[in-house]
């Protein structure tokens, strides 16, 4: 790792531990840096030590890995993979608190060809993670579609408000094809 | 100015002579006293030669009327918003909040600030504290506050999550828990005047003089009237104005006289006007032709409109990109004459400025030409696009345009009538996260701060 990467992550990473709205950070990685240096943060690949689902992509593809944010559930997500921030895809890193209430996306699984949908929550009570840092908005909505809506903070109730990364849990099979919006309307 | 000049000027000598006194005897003190005269004497006569004594202890207050081209700043890493001069790029002051987003109000008649704060007790854990604290608007120092129910909803949104009614007596802040909710201050009496249950409907805008309304998820409007007492008079939902399936709009409207512009993702104008109490909608129209939709020319950004009033223009941020980029920033900002329902100019955005840690990397303007616009020439022709998430507008008679990436604490700024580029302006931040033209009418200094 050469001066100017160890000087870009060190950057990266203090934006990140300061930042209050889930995004922050690696759009800033996104624009200044480009997507090129986020391979060199020290991420916390957990991910990898568990076993892909039946039924899920190829690990080695980015739709198969959790700690891309192409992985194939991130479709709708607006903020930090858990799995890249000490849970997994599925679990909250230690010591937050995942939220009961969320919002939900529907996300092609590439290995099947089916629409699932995913259940987004956040995982709550320390600051941003920083990693990976995804910005996909497919069917996202104003925030007056909560359901939908991933600018909402989630942390709410119980958790307190403060943001840290966010799990994507298959919880159902979407018996109808998903819509899009915003098209040539 | 004076009222925030109270200096105790006396108050390190004081000290420091009992603080002597106490510790050596007193022939010892009597050849520091002569020493240090003598020293003071001839620092003095240094002093009289070229700088006058300054006193220790000033602190600025803000001028009043504010300046036409100011604009609040938000950054939620530093959890302010600062305030800048577009015109000289002087950094003037900021305010603080909590966690979030903060987004303030302005009272166009009162020199006071309200903003919505949320804190925790030990920072990311501990008691939720929810507050709108009520600043000063020539000292920035908070004078007041009102204790909110621990509610209030978090979101990156730079309008919406709070609203003054038009006579300014109430503010408005948007609940969600996730059941929504509006909570209701009385400014006037400095008091929380209570809750109103608003389930289906969300984000809050001033539309009258006692009256706010809401969108709601079937894609209605919700009027909400108050009473003397700040209690609901009366509460009415539309007719579905839009689709929330199809073609919802943004949450990132702006106000026009007593009307409100909303945007779909599509493009499509929504314009609601509540002139005569009830809100009518008008058909809406489209910012983008059907040349330009061929072209996948598209709306979008975090805070992708701006109108200035006076000229009835409506200014939005525009890139081209395919379906959900709703949120991204744009490349170009389209101008309309609202009334005339037709675009009447283009302005190609240029980069906003690179910053780290909020310091710009602008180097070399005291170079030999050509090479003193060696960083605006990388900037533009080298440097990646900057998509522009955030776009406002000063409303006084030669407006101006500020234009501010997310993650870049310089903003870029354009004559908003020719769309000439103007200049680019560093504001200190980390990030931007809203733009809120400064209030340049009435505004007088008050008293300094109230609040500890």
């Amino acid at each position: 790792m050469t001066a100017l990467d160890r000087w870009i992550s060190g950057v990266t990473r203090w934006l990140a531990q300061r930042t209050s709205r889930r995004g922050l950070v690696g759009t800033l990685g996104m624009l200044l840096i480009g997507g090129a240096a986020l391979p060199l943060l020290p991420v916390a690949r957990r991910a990898g030590a568990r076993e892909p689902a039946p039924d899920e992509p190829d690990r080695s593809t980015p739709e198969g890995d959790p700690t891309s944010c192409e992985y194939w559930r991130f479709c709708s997500i607006d903020g930090f993979a858990a799995s890249c921030c000490g849970g997994t895809a599925t679990s909250c890193p230690p010591g937050t608190q995942m939220s009961a209430v969320t919002w939900i996306g529907t996300c092609r699984n590439p290995a099947d060809g089916k629409d699932y949908i995913v259940s987004y929550n956040d995982c709550c009570g320390k600051g941003p993670c920083g990693n990976c840092f995804c910005h996909r908005n497919e069917g996202d909505k104003p925030v007056y579609s909560p359901q939908r809506s991933n600018d909402i903070g989630w942390c709410m109730g119980s958790a307190g408000v403060i943001y840290n990364s966010t799990v994507s849990i298959v919880i159902g099979v979407a018996t109808e094809q998903r819509g899009r919006t915003g098209g040539a309307a | 100015m004076t009222s925030a000049k109270r200096i105790p000027q006396f108050r390190l000598m004081t000290r420091g002579g009992v603080s002597l006194h106490s510790r050596i005897g007193r022939s010892s003190a009597v050849l520091v006293v002569c020493g240090c005269a003598t020293l003071a004497l001839a620092a003095t006569r240094v002093a009289d030669a070229d700088v006058p004594i300054e006193r220790i202890g000033e602190v600025e207050v803000l001028p009043s009327p504010f300046g036409p081209h100011w604009m609040w700043v938000s950054d939620a890493l530093l959890e302010r918003i600062a305030l800048v001069d577009l015109d000289s790029g002087a950094f003037l002051g900021q305010i603080n909040a909590g966690y979030g987003v903060p987004v303030a109000l302005f009272s166009p008649d009162r020199a006071e600030i309200y903003l919505p704060e949320t804190h925790h007790s030990r920072r990311t854990r501990g008691i939720r504290t929810d507050v709108a604290t009520i600043y000063d608007a020539a000292s920035l120092s908070p004078v007041d506050e009102v204790i909110l129910p621990p509610k209030r909803a978090v979101n990156p949104l730079p309008v919406g999550n709070s609203a003054l009614s038009d006579d300014q007596r109430f503010l408005a802040v948007f609940n969600m828990t996730p059941a929504t909710s509006l909570g209701v201050v009385d400014l006037e009496e400095r008091r929380f005047a209570g809750e109103i249950p608003t389930p289906g409907c969300s984000l809050v805008y001033g539309v009258g003089d006692r009256r706010f309304a809401m969108l709601c998820g079937d894609g209605s409007l919700l009027s909400v009237t108050l009473d003397e007492a700040g209690r609901v008079r009366q509460s009415q939902r539309s007719a579905p104005f839009f689709d929330p399936e199809l073609d919802p709009v943004t949450e990132k409207g702006v106000r026009w006289g007593d009307s409100w512009i909303f945007v779909s993702f599509a493009g499509w104008a929504h314009v609601i006007d509540f002139s005569s109490g009830e809100p009518s909608f008008e058909s809406p129209w489209s910012l983008i032709s059907a040349e330009d939709r061929a072209r996948s020319w598209r709306i979008g950004g975090a805070q992708h409109l701006a109108l200035h009033e006076p000229t009835g223009r409506l200014y939005a941020a525009v890139h081209q990109g395919g379906p959900d980029t709703h949120k991204e920033g744009g490349t170009e900002v389209w101008v309309y004459d609202i009334a005339a329902r037709e675009r009447v100019g283009r302005i190609e955005l240029r980069n906003p400025g690179v910053t780290v840690m909020g310091m710009s990397l602008a180097f070399g303007r005291d170079w030999a030409w050509p090479f003193d616009g060696l960083y605006d020439f990388l900037l533009d022709h080298v440097a990646p696009a900057f998509p522009i998430e955030h776009i406002a507008v000063t409303q006084d008679e030669e407006p101006i345009l500020a234009t501010a990436s997310s993650f870049s604490a310089s903003l870029a700024v354009y004559d908003a009538l020719s769309g000439e580029f103007l200049r680019r302006v560093v504001t200190g931040n980390m990030t931007v996260q809203a733009l809120q033209p400064s209030p340049f009418r009435g505004l007088v200094a008050a008293g300094v701060g109230a609040l500890p």
